[in-house]
This record gives structure tokens, C-alpha cells and sequence, in this order.
């Protein structure tokens, strides 16, 4: 054993055979990579450029790449301990770029980092401490895939990622073991040349297998779209949504190469994790295979081709809620919901998506006023009869009802909750006089049509009206108001109610209750909005907060979104019981939601359920149940 | 096989309607408007039978510019071409005198079928297509819920009173009045909506038709329905009020 100051041994003096047989294998191992890589890239090239892409907010961008790529918070902070095992390699890679150039540098006699000197000494230690958390993060994950096997990544074991797993830790293992001997060893040049050959095998096995993401996702995770969950306008007349090969942008296709098969999408996704066919780390690789197949320029159809064959599935592609934990999820900067949606535009807007729901939906929408198939007469009747004040411009905030607080029943008990919360702190609001549904399921199944539409109609309305601020009981209103319509024209500004009550929270009356009270974060609040705090403010008010397993960004849809909450039955275990029980479990006395949706989900859900269930509340009752008392 | 529907635009089933000054008619300016929901359903029959055997949609209209929007929508949902009669008299023309319109509209096209929905929203005459069969001399059946070609022409599924249904063949040509429900309605696409840009809408004023408007029925004058509640309390014991509770469901309200 040699003590701590050793330094790092470098063979000298390579004979010209070997330095030819150097230059050979290197040449050769850059060759067998780009005739992976360079079809690969050609095909992200070669897709249709992102109409919308900007380069701006080019600060958020530069901070996504500091913190998701450089700091791999992400990575960490949703799966801690494989998480901070990858970080350990990610570092480890990035502190060898240096050490293996120069390794590489050496070869041809022209090394750059003198390990003697004084700088070389303090960045081959350095590289060393990295080395040695490197070794240890790469045995860690090898453990995890090989002996835990976690089901998220998949039934069948990648054999190929234990040989990457091997490589690394053999690159780690050689670069160490070079401070325990002499430039003139025979030891430092065998080491020097395992480590290369090591190096030159690791090399083109990056684009055949999921260690792509090496190259691609950090430019992934810097270029991606702005927004959450954002759907990108249709441009032009042959432009109807993912529909073949020719609609596929560059964005998406840097994207489907570019997953690394984690199944962290999975492991969050209410559909796959309830018994159905949708898996969204199969709808990406889905993509990837298309690509690999037909190819960016392809008129064959992604969804289902004339010979049956489909790349991804039209089912599975129906069977998203939308909920966003898997675009939430995702490390390497996939998004999901612009495909997902993208596909199902893709079907609908060209009339291959045949489902009676489905179908009933859109045309109550195209004639009728809401999304629930009412007579627009019955929201009159329920306006004068809970006395709402119309809106004549001259109040502050219009309440816009949306479908559900406008002809649901427990959606009208919300509304009037929160007008009596609005009446108690004083502020003035009206209803329109009429009003049209936002939009929402039907701007995520993918009917363009109908969305702009009502869009269109709700814009003018309102404009009309001249409503500046409006408050919603509705997380999906909310969303598709201040995000979808800005495709149409330039919505008035929105909140959700339980943003606004929060800013007045000293002004209600809080109760020392010992209710234990477990709120469900709303997707469409949650994950879309980034609201959580808001909620839990308000509920602490009225009593003791608990927390479900799954809750804040993690929280678990209540199965009713993306549409879904107007169609038919639904295969495997219904995501509302799967939901429900979740909460029951926390022993909660009662169950809070911020959504009108979610409400009627969980009122079904805990309607079936055995024993007493808690009591299910929105945040505006139980406020507006303090004033009462 | 021609086909040819004929459709009707109606104010919007929500759309809260008030009576004009002449009081003859509605406030038109302050209403949307929509397919008829029965004619939408003939429009569906017309684009199965031609998804099955092929042939030719061609959609017919009456009514002022607005109709155009309806007329799309159809066009939108498969119908190759469409007709627009252009005329702005429709509510004050009887059944007869929108049939001759129709009628003297596609008399050129010699159509295999015309189907149309078995009676408009608005004014509920129930005769439009029957009026339409005699003025084209063809054969014709109501109430059609499902329509079948056959070697010697249709089989039809008509509805009947009280669940019963009665199914009839008759030769081509021929007009059928299509009731709601008996298919269900495909949705329109935004493909749909673009290429329907290019089909053709050929536009016919009424005066070229040469259809006199004389009514042979005029509209005196229309009201909205009136709301009314009554309350009858029964008295006697349970049995006694049982029976006349079920006599008075049965004859007064005639629910039963």
C-alpha cells in the first residue's frame, strides 16, 4: 500500500504500434457510435419543427438545466436513495470529462494534466472522491435492478444495463487502483489499457441502449416547452394533432429518445396503477419504435395502421385522466401530456376515435351549454333561487359557475358556499347571465373543433360583460380559462376560490377543532397550478390537517379528468376507489377537496364503501360552516 | 345510391325564446341556432346507408344566410354537397309550402331516397315529409328507426304507439320521416370542418323555384306555454283514494 500522497500513475513512452492500435480501437469505437447516433439524431432533425418553440424565458430554462440536470433534484428528491445513487454517477461522470480526456490525451503522448503538479494532485483527488461515490452509486443501482427489482422497471431485467453497470464500475475501479502504483509499473499500463478498452466499449453501447439519455437529456430537459401540461396550437389546415409520422416534432422526438425507462411515469400514472392497458412509459417508447419504424416523414398512422399493426395504443391513449404525475415525474424532461393529447386530437380531429360517450359529449357540446347535458334553464332556476347577484360590471370579481357549480347538485352546494364566504369578508361579485363550458374535457380528448368554439363564444361573452377578475370553485376552469383560451384571445385574469380565501384568511373565523381533516390535492390545482399551500391553510382553520401517504405534487387523481369523468365504465379498479380508500385509511374524520370533480368522484366512491365513511366536504363548506356556527 | 336529406335549422333546444311584435313568431335575432335534432338523425341514416353501399349525400336546406351554418355541419359530418334554399319566409310558409320548396329543389336530382327527421323543433307540423313524398310522387313510411336495403328495395323499422314497432318494405324510390334515436350521432371533426370548405353548397333563391308561398293554413298566433300547478289533496281511506288516485292520473293527467 502506497500512502495518500501517491499520485495518479500515467504509462509514458507508448510504443508507435500502440499508439496506431490506440488510434484504431478509438477510431473504430466514435465509428460504431455515430452509426447509432447519427440516424438517431438525423431523425430528431428531420421532424417537424415545434411551431411555438422560443428560446425565452431562456432564465427558466437555464435554471431547469441547473437544478434538474446539474443538481438532479428531481432525480433525488422523488426516489431519495436511488436517486442520490445516480446523482453520485451523474457527478462522477461529469468530474471525469477532464480526467478522460487527458486519459485519452496520454495515449497519443500528449497529456495536459500533469498528475505531479500541484493542480493535476488536487483534480485527480478530487476525480477520486467521485470515483469512489461513482462505484459505490452504480453497485448501488446495480443491486436495486438485479436483487430488489423494483416492478417499475419493467418484468423483464435489462441485462444490458447490468454490463453498463459493470463498465462504470470497472472505469471507477482502474482509474483508483492507478494511485497504487508507478508510471513505470507494467501495473499503470495495464491499468491505462483496461480502462480505455473499458471506455472505448462503453462508448457505442450509449446510443443502442437507454444510456442515450446520457447524450440526449440534458438537452431535453433545457429545451422543453414552457408550461405545464401545455398543448401546442395547430398550425395551418393539414395540421389535426399527432396523426403520423409528418406531425411528430422535433421536440417529441428528442423527447421519445430520450427516456430512460425508469418507470418513474408509471409508478405514478392512476391508469396503470389501477389494472389498465395505459402505461405512459409505453406510449413513449411507443413513439421511439414509430420513429425507428416509419420515421419522422411517415403518413402511416401512429395510433393503428390499415394492417392492424399500431405503434401505440388508442385505448391506452383514452384511458389518461391527465393528471400530469407522470410529466411531473419525468427526469429526463419528458412530456407527456402534449403526446397524450396530441394523440388523441390526432384520432379525434379526424373522426377514428369512435366511442358513444365520447360522441355524446362532443355533440352536447356543440349544441347545448355544458358538459353535463342540462338545459341552460336549470342554471337560471338555480341563480334565482340561491340569490346570486348577476353581473352588471360593476363588481369586483364575476363567480364564474362552470358545468358543475352550475347543474351538479353538490357543485351548487360549493357555489353557495363560497358566495356566503365572499358575502361575510364583503366583496362584491356577480354570476353571468349565461355562460358556456370552458372547454376542459373536450380540449383534453382532442376536440379542437369543439374547443374553439366555445373558447370563442366564452371570450366574447365575457368581454361583452367586461369581466376583469373572475373566481372559479373549478381547478379545471381555472386552468383551461387562464392557460387553453390564451390560444383564442386574452382571458381575464383568474383564481381559484381557495386561493381567495386564503388571502383573507385572518378574517375568517377560525375554530379550535380537533377534526382531523385529510385534504386531496386536485390535480388540476396541485400539479397544474402549483397551489397546495392555499388549501391546507384553510383547513386549519376548521380543524386538524392530516396527510394522505400521497399528497402535494404526488397527490393521486381521483380518475375524472381528462374527460374521462364523461365516459363510460372504465376497465380494472375504478382510480375514484383506489383514491377513496387512501383517504378513508388516514382515519380522517373528514375528507376536504378544492374540486368539484374530485367531489363527485369520492361522493361515489365513498357511497360504496363498507362502515361508516367520513364526511366529504369542499374547502368553501367547511369554511363557510365556521361562519354559520 | 342519392340520397338526399332534408334539414332544417331550429332555434337552440336551451335558447329562451320571446314572441315578436306581430306575435306570429319568435324573436329570431336573440336565439341560436341548431340541426334539427330529427333531421340530424336522418343526416346519420343517410351517411350509413352510403358508408354501406356507397353512393351520394346531398344535404337540402330552406332558410335565410344563417342555414349555412347548419348546412356545414352536415357537410362537415360526411355529405358530399348540399342544396341552400334561400328564402326568408319560412315560418309564415305551411307545410305545404315548405314541401313545394324542397320539392321543386331536388325534383332535378332524381334522388334514390330522401329521408328527412319526422318532424322540426319549432313548429312540430309532422308534415313536411310526407307533403314532400306526394309532390315527388314517390312512396313513403314515418317514424323510421332503422332502415335496411334490400334486392327490391328498403326495410324499414317504424314506430309505433304504446312499444310496438312495425317493420314494412317499399320499393326505391322513396322518402322515410326518421325518428330521433335510432342510430347514434357521429361527431364533427375538424377535418371534417376544412374539407367541407371545399364542397359545393349550391345556393337557389325561392323565387327561381317558382313555389307560390299561398299557405292553405295560416298561423294565427303562437304563445308560450303556460305554467300551471294545482294541488288536490284526496281524502278517504288509503284504498278509496288509491283508486282515485290512479282514475285521476289515468284520465285527468293522463300519465298512466
Amino acid at each position: 500500500m502506497t500512502s495518500l500522497s501517491a499520485t495518479l500513475a500515467e504509462p509514458q513512452h507508448f510504443s508507435l504500434p500502440e499508439k496506431l492500435l490506440f488510434f484504431l480501437l478509438l477510431f473504430a469505437s466514435i465509428w460504431l457510435f455515430w452509426r447509432r447516433f447519427g440516424p438517431i439524431l438525423e431523425k430528431i432533425l428531420k421532424s417537424r419543427k415545434d411551431p411555438d418553440f422560443r428560446l425565452a424565458p431562456i432564465g427558466r430554462r437555464i435554471w431547469d438545466f441547473f437544478t434538474e440536470v446539474i443538481c438532479q433534484v428531481k432525480v433525488i428528491q422523488q426516489r431519495p436513495l436511488p436517486g442520490l445513487a445516480h446523482a453520485f454517477v451523474f457527478w462522477g461522470f461529469c468530474a471525469f470529462a477532464l480526467v478522460t480526456l487527458n486519459h485519452a490525451a496520454v495515449g497519443f503522448g500528449v497529456g495536459f494534466l500533469d498528475p505531479a503538479a500541484w493542480y493535476g494532485r488536487v483534480y485527480f483527488y478530487l476525480a477520486a472522491a467521485f470515483a469512489i461515490a461513482c462505484a459505490i452509486g452504480i453497485a448501488g443501482l446495480f443491486i436495486r435492478r438485479f436483487f430488489v427489482r423494483p416492478r417499475w422497471l419493467g418484468k423483464k431485467v435489462s441485462n444490458e444495463s447490468g454490463v453498463i453497470a459493470g463498465l462504470i464500475f470497472l472505469l471507477m475501479v482502474t482509474y483508483l487502483a492507478a494511485f497504487f502504483t508507478t508510471d513505470a509499473a507494467p501495473a499503470a499500463r495495464l491499468l491505462w489499457w483496461i480502462h480505455t478498452l473499458t471506455l472505448l466499449v462503453f462508448l457505442p453501447l450509449i446510443p443502442h441502449t437507454k444510456h442515450l439519455h446520457l447524450v440526449l437529456s440534458p438537452a431535453t430537459i433545457f429545451l422543453k416547452r414552457d408550461g405545464f401540461s401545455h398543448i401546442p396550437p395547430l398550425v395551418g389546415d393539414e395540421d389535426f394533432g399527432l396523426v403520423a409520422g409528418k406531425d411528430i416534432t422535433q421536440l417529441v422526438s428528442l423527447q421519445a429518445y430520450s427516456c430512460v425507462e425508469c418507470g418513474r411515469c408509471s409508478e405514478h400514472c392512476p391508469a396503470t396503477n389501477t389494472g389498465k392497458e395505459l402505461n405512459p412509459k409505453e406510449i413513449i417508447l411507443g413513439m421511439r419504435g414509430y420513429l425507428n419504424g416509419p420515421g419522422p416523414a411517415s403518413e402511416q398512422a401512429i395510433l393503428a395502421a390499415e394492417d392492424g399493426t399500431a405503434y401505440v395504443s388508442q385505448k391506452a391513449v383514452f384511458q389518461c385522466t391527465t393528471c400530469g404525475s407522470c410529466e411531473f415525474q419525468c427526469p429526463v424532461g419528458i412530456q407527456h401530456l402534449p403526446i397524450m393529447v396530441g394523440l388523441r386530437r390526432g384520432a379525434v380531429n379526424t373522426g377514428t376515435w369512435e366511442d358513444d360517450y365520447g360522441a355524446k359529449l362532443f355533440n352536447q357540446l356543440e349544441r347545448g351549454s355544458n358538459a353535463l347535458g342540462i338545459s341552460a334553464i336549470e342554471r337560471d332556476k338555480f341563480i334565482q333561487k340561491q340569490e346570486l347577484p348577476l353581473f352588471d360590471g360593476t363588481q369586483e370579481y364575476c363567480l364564474w359557475l362552470g358545468c358543475m357549480g352550475g347543474y351538479d347538485p353538490k357543485g351548487r352546494d360549493i357555489v353557495a358556499a363560497f358566495a356566503r364566504v365572499m358575502q361575510h369578508l364583503g366583496t362584491s361579485f356577480g354570476v353571468l347571465k349565461k355562460e358556456k363550458c370552458t372547454g376542459d374535457p373536450v380540449r383534453r380528448l382532442g376536440n379542437d373543433l369543439v374547443f374553439q368554439t366555445l373558447a370563442e363564444e366564452n371570450l366574447k361573452n365575457l368581454a361583452q360583460n367586461k369581466v376583469k377578475n373572475i373566481i372559479s370553485i373549478c381547478p379545471h376552469c381555472v386552468r383551461t380559462i387562464q392557460e387553453d383560451w390564451k390560444a383564442y384571445g386574452t382571458p381575464p385574469e383568474i383564481e381559484h376560490h381557495t386561493e381567495f380565501m386564503a388571502r383573507f384568511a385572518d378574517r375568517l373565523q377560525p375554530i379550535q377543532s380537533q377534526e382531523k381533516i385529510v385534504f386531496h390535492d386536485p390535480c388540476y390545482l396541485g400539479r397544474n397550478r402549483n397551489v397546495y399551500d392555499q388549501p391546507r391553510q384553510l383547513v386549519q382553520i376548521t380543524g386538524t390537517l392530516i396527510e394522505a401517504p400521497r399528497h402535494r405534487e404526488r397527490s393521486f387523481c381521483c380518475g375524472a379528468g381528462g374527460g374521462l369523468a364523461f365516459l363510460g365504465e372504465e376497465t380494472g379498479d375504478r382510480v375514484s376507489h383506489t383514491r377513496a380508500q387512501e383517504l378513508v385509511a388516514t382515519g380522517a374524520q373528514t375528507v376536504a377537496t378544492a374540486c368539484p370533480f374530485c367531489n363527485t368522484m369520492f361522493r361515489d366512491a365513498l357511497g360504496e364503501m363498507n362502515g361508516t365513511a367520513p364526511q366529504l366536504l369542499d374547502v368553501a363548506q367547511l369554511i363557510a360552516r365556521n361562519l354559520d356556527s | 345510391m342519392k340520397i338526399i336529406v332534408a334539414i332544417k335549422q331550429v332555434p337552440e333546444r336551451d335558447a329562451q325564446v320571446r314572441i315578436d311584435s306581430s306575435g306570429k313568431w319568435i324573436e329570431e335575432s336573440e336565439v341560436q341556432y341548431a340541426m334539427n335534432e330529427s333531421d340530424a338523425y336522418a343526416l346519420e341514416e343517410a351517411l350509413q346507408l352510403k358508408e354501406k353501399h356507397s353512393g351520394e349525400v346531398v344535404v337540402v336546406s330552406a332558410g335565410p344566410e344563417r342555414v349555412g351554418t347548419t348546412i356545414r355541419e352536415a357537410l362537415a359530418k360526411g355529405a358530399d354537397r348540399a342544396i341552400h334554399i334561400d328564402c326568408s319566409d319560412l315560418a309564415q310558409r305551411d307545410a305545404l309550402g315548405s314541401a313545394r320548396l324542397l320539392a321543386e329543389a331536388i325534383r332535378g336530382e332524381n334522388a334514390d331516397l330522401v329521408l328527412t327527421g319526422l318532424q322540426s323543433d319549432d313548429l312540430g307540423y309532422g308534415q313536411t315529409g310526407v307533403i314532400l313524398a306526394e309532390l315527388l310522387g314517390v312512396p313513403h313510411a314515418t317514424l323510421i328507426l332503422h332502415v335496411e336495403k334490400t334486392d327490391a328495395g328498403l326495410k324499414v323499422k317504424r314506430e309505433l304507439e304504446a312499444g310496438w314497432f312495425q317493420e314494412i318494405e317499399l320499393p326505391l324510390p322513396a322518402a322515410l320521416t326518421i325518428q330521433s334515436g335510432g342510430n347514434k350521432l357521429r361527431y364533427a371533426t375538424l377535418m371534417g370542418i376544412k374539407k367541407a370548405k371545399t364542397k359545393e353548397m349550391r345556393v337557389v333563391s325561392a323565387a327561381d323555384l317558382g313555389a307560390a308561398a299561398t299557405p292553405v293554413a295560416t298561423l294565427q298566433s303562437i304563445e308560450l306555454p303556460k305554467k300551471q300547478r294545482s294541488t288536490q289533496i284526496i281524502e278517504g281511506d288509503a284504498k278509496a283514494a288509491a283508486a282515485t288516485l290512479v282514475e285521476k292520473l289515468k284520465f285527468e293527467v293522463r300519465v298512466l
